[in-house]
């Protein structure tokens, strides 16, 4: 009988991060990521110095929706195993279609190797039973990882207490797998998704393709 | 619409799982062997084997020395993860820790001995073997101290693990003259809080209900395990209250921030004192039996009133009251927090003076949540036995600039200033280890000024920082993965003391060499091997000599930590002061005619037109020693000088534009960022900037030094640099 697969995801505390970047450089080192380009990041919802800013890390979202999979046209990325959304390398020819079409701006262009790249939840640790970067470099212990398919896994725990969001973008919603802690402020950053070849569309053409109706 | 993709095998890296193991390289290091990998790369069907190994040190990267577990994979350091066994860090290791790669394998890492080559400044440099620099400069050190005894050599040794071998060189070659860092840090604080409460507290933060925090950006300006702490803390309900002319992401997350005008920070806190006094809110019996001095500070504090306090500070009275109340009401689980670096105004001494006696008000001394006394373990060592230099003079060159300086601190604009002036006698020679005076001293000019003067500089450092770039002779230190360092002692409060050290790692790269191997080869040369007959390995076997449990939990989980209860060290104990209580009432001071209760003293008044100029920290840099690090400056590729946008406007300047910045002292080109965040009379700049040193390709010809603008007042009592007190002028290019 086939092993019920992983489904990993992630929970981020938005109340207790402060922004000091260990995550983004963690990750840096860890994926060797091309110099002036970043798997993830920190926003923030500061608006004139108001007390109580939230900070918001954030990277891919390992979507069940993915748009980025619609968008690319030889069929290098794709839903992988355990709830990942995966490039294969060979099979990307650097067109920076998927890198557009993402929500959340989580993709970018590798300049050496000209292909895309992207937050993988550092796959080869997760293999040896490992939380990825991230997670274990965070200061206040921001991030929570695991399998949403383990019942008995703290980020099932967390989800099942149903105290989080999704951020979710206003005109597509891929359905990511990164949810946020309940106060976490929506709407401030997903990024305007578009079509191969940079086209931008009315919010009423992501409806549609959300419906199934185009 | 999603497809799914059948997982085909091509040429994508696997890694698998296997049972191998794989040898230590090392037997020196605490090593844990976790497991073997193995890569393969089917299309050639070759097996390339990894080794990979995970072994215990310390970071270097800033002054915490957070526990960290280096992975290698055939012997190249791959990454650092947080030893969560470290309670002192709260298992994290930030931006900078993980950054540390880079700084190992810096391109622009020093590598052998060099020899200034053309004029100083100049980067010309001719490479040494390392007996022809240690021989130049065992000569240089006996031809000084001949002509100028041994004095006439000035020492300033870094926060480092191996500092104190420079110490114990300096003394067995019979200078006086060492200093360290700390007088443009935090000596005017520890000055503030010794002279009151006997000894420097840690502040409980972790359970504390109300914490007011002048200054001291934690969530920027990261101290383990406070900055950590303070997240949880706030989690459990602890108010922040937070004064900054600065909205830095400490006040950005605080529940209060109050943009207080710079150098006024002592009108609030003799209001607060007044208000608890006035209301009777102030901790009655704490007081009555443990402190000196309550009815001097009531008529005192009786004319700094918060309506007073509010034209002075520019905080609402009201405000003030109410905070006064509030850390009253969360008393003692409530504290003024002494914050750390105070090279600010120079009032720094007494202004801190003000912050401890409203701690004392609180009654929070040696309580949960207030301030707390660090426990002690005493390490073994081997002791110092120096020859008598009968020709030296009577004292160091600082003596009497400031009435109250520590001696093992010295006072770098002190020395600076004797060294120029030539009195009380002339200092020739300069040897620095792990310190950029270059970058962090204020007032650049005078540094340049002071080097030009002897006749003889030496730099050890890992990199050509501004220092080095000016020295005559450099040499390649050990990077901290490459040291076997002595153990060391850590105090963290509520997470309890520790113990930890560092073990080579990696072998040392290039020619770099210890410090202690670097002092014992010259005093070798000077005849005094007398008291460097020790290797490292004997000193540590020392040091945990009737230690057995610390060297057992080291080598199992790379720390040892000491968790009895951090509370109740003063029960039925007296205060190391000469009342034997809290001195609010400083007697000390009274005895040398200065001020024995805070007296407020407004800040220079700033010329119109002008800005105050505050220095301050993110959380990925640490001041001047890690901005060309190739990881951290993808982050901050240069400083800016920031802005408010009203003083922006009427100078019609853009976000981005660059400007002329103009002290008395010196003058730097730097990219404004216009920011609400500060305040319309105050602008910042990062440090670590603005270099001079070609050896430090990446940020070299970006931003601005602080160190050229910055006057060198200093705070009168204890000789802290006062690094807010300069004016600057702003003109768009």
């Amino acid at each position: 009988m086939k092993e019920k697969g992983k489904r990993y995801a992630m929970f981020i505390d938005t109340s207790i991060c402060f922004d000091c970047k260990s995550c983004m450089i963690a990750c840096k080192v860890e994926n060797n990521v091309s110099e002036g380009f970043w798997r993830n990041w920190v926003k923030h919802n500061a608006v004139d110095c108001e007390c109580r800013t939230q900070f918001q890390p954030g990277q891919c979202m390992q979507c069940d929706d993915p748009s980025c999979v619609s968008a690319c046209p030889v069929g290098a990325t794709y839903k992988g195993k355990n709830g990942l959304v995966e490039i294969d390398a060979d099979t990307c020819i650097g067109c920076g279609n998927c890198v557009t079409s993402c929500p959340y701006n989580a993709r970018y262009r590798n300049p050496t190797l000209k292909i895309a790249d992207k937050c993988d939840f550092c796959a080869h640790l997760v293999e040896r039973g490992e939380d990825p970067a991230c997670v274990q470099t965070c200061p206040t212990k921001v991030r929570v990882f695991g399998d949403l398919n383990d019942p008995a896994s703290q980020i099932s725990q967390i989800l099942k207490n149903n105290d989080n969001v999704q951020v979710v973008n206003p005109l597509i919603n891929t359905r990511p797998n990164i949810y946020y802690s309940k106060n976490t402020q929506l709407l401030l950053w997903p990024e305007e998704p578009t079509l191969p070849g940079g086209v931008h569309m009315s919010p009423d053409f992501w409806k549609a393709v959300k419906e199934g109706t185009r | 619409m999603p497809t799914e993709k059948i997982d085909k095998m091509n040429r994508r890296r696997f890694l698998k799982l296997s049972s191998m193991a794989t040898a230590a390289t090392s037997l020196l290091a605490p090593a844990q062997v976790m497991y073997g990998l193995e890569e393969a790369d089917k299309v050639e069907g070759s097996s390339k084997q990894i080794n990979v190994e995970k072994k215990f040190t310390l970071c270097d990267m800033c002054f915490n020395k957070c526990g960290i577990i280096a992975t290698l994979e055939n012997g190249v350091v791959k990454r650092f993860e947080p030893n969560p066994k470290f309670l002192k860090s709260r298992g994290m290791l930030c931006a900078r820790g993980n950054a540390g790669l880079q700084r190992i394998y810096d391109p622009d890492r020093l590598k052998y001995p060099l020899l200034r080559n053309g004029k100083r400044g100049e980067g010309k440099w001719r490479r040494l073997t390392w007996d022809q620099a240690l021989d130049l400069i065992a000569e240089k050190l006996q031809k000084i101290g001949d002509k100028y005894t041994r004095c006439g050599t000035l020492f300033m040794a870094g926060t480092d693990l191996q500092s104190k071998f420079i110490h114990r060189f300096a003394e067995t070659y019979g200078s006086y003259n060492v200093i360290s860092h700390e007088s443009n840090c935090l000596v005017s604080r520890n000055r503030a809080f010794l002279d009151t409460f006997g000894e420097m507290p840690y502040p409980d933060v972790l359970n504390s209900k109300y914490i007011v925090m002048p200054g001291a950006n934690r969530f920027e300006a990261i101290v383990t395990p406070d900055s950590i702490d303070l997240m949880t803390a706030i989690r459990n309900d602890c108010k922040l209250v937070v004064l900054d002319p600065r909205f830095t992401k400490t006040a950005a997350l605080a529940q209060e921030w109050h943009a207080i005008k710079p150098g006024t920070d002592m009108a609030f806190f003799l209001a607060i004192a007044h208000v608890l006094i006035d209301e009777k809110l102030y901790d009655k019996d704490f007081v009555h039996n443990k402190t000196f001095g309550f009815e001097a500070l009531t008529q005192h504090v009786k004319k700094y009133s918060p309506k007073w306090a509010e034209k002075e500070c520019e905080i609402p009275a009201a405000d003030i009251s109410r905070i006064a109340r509030e850390l009253a009401k969360a008393a003692p689980a409530a504290m003024v927090y002494p914050g750390r670096r105070t090279s600010d105004f120079t009032d720094s001494t007494q202004i801190r003076r003000s912050m401890a006696i409203v701690n004392a008000l609180l009654g929070n001394w040696d309580k949960p949540g207030g301030l707390t006394i660090g426990q002690k373990i005493k390490l073994g060592t081997i002791p110092s036995d120096p020859p008598f230099y009968e020709d030296n003079p009577e004292d160091r060159i600082e003596i009497g600039r400031s009435c109250m300086m520590f001696e093992e601190e010295g006072s770098f604009k002190h020395a600076r200033d004797a060294v120029i002036e030539g009195k009380p006698y002339p200092v020739k020679g300069f040897i620095t280890y792990k310190t950029n005076p270059m970058q962090t001293g204020a007032n650049r000019d005078k540094t340049i000024k002071m080097i030009n003067s002897l006749d003889f500089m030496v730099t050890i450092d890992i990199t050509m920082s501004d220092t080095a770039w000016m020295a005559d002779v450099v040499l390649p230190s050990q990077s901290y993965l490459e040291r076997l360092d002595p153990y060391t002692t850590l105090q963290g409060i509520s997470s309890g003391t520790c113990v930890a050290t560092r073990e080579p790692i990696i072998k040392p790269l290039f020619e770099s060499k210890s410090a202690l191997w670097i002092v014992s080869e010259l005093a070798k040369r000077l005849d005094l091997a007398d008291n460097f007959n020790f290797t490292m390995e004997q000193y540590r076997e020392k040091q945990l000599e009737d230690l057995p449990d610390i060297r057992k939990a080291i080598k199992k989980d790379g720390v040892y930590n000491l968790t009895s209860s951090p509370y109740g060290a003063y029960q039925g104990k007296h205060f190391k002061t000469p009342s034997k209580k809290i001195e609010i009432f400083a007697q000390r001071y009274n005895n040398i005619k200065i001020d024995p209760l805070p007296v407020y003293k407004r800040p220079t008044k700033r010329p119109s037109g002008q800005f105050r100029m505050v220095v301050g920290r993110n959380a990925y840099n640490t001041q001047g020693s890690t901005t060309n690090n190739a990881l951290l400056r993808q982050l901050a590729p240069e400083n800016k000088l920031w802005l408010h946008p009203v003083p922006a406007r009427k100078l019609g300047l853009k976000p981005d534009d660059e400007v002329w910045v103009t002290s008395s002292v010196g003058k730097e080109r730097i990219r404004v960022r216009i920011t609400k965040e500060t305040r319309e009379d105050t602008v910042y700049m990062a440090t670590g900037f603005g270099v001079l040193s070609k050896g430090l390709s990446g940020i070299y010809g970006k931003g601005a030094c602080i160190a050229e603008l910055l006057e060198d007042k200093n705070d009168a009592i204890s000789g802290n640099m006062a690094m807010h007190e300069t004016f600057v002028k702003i003109t768009r290019i």
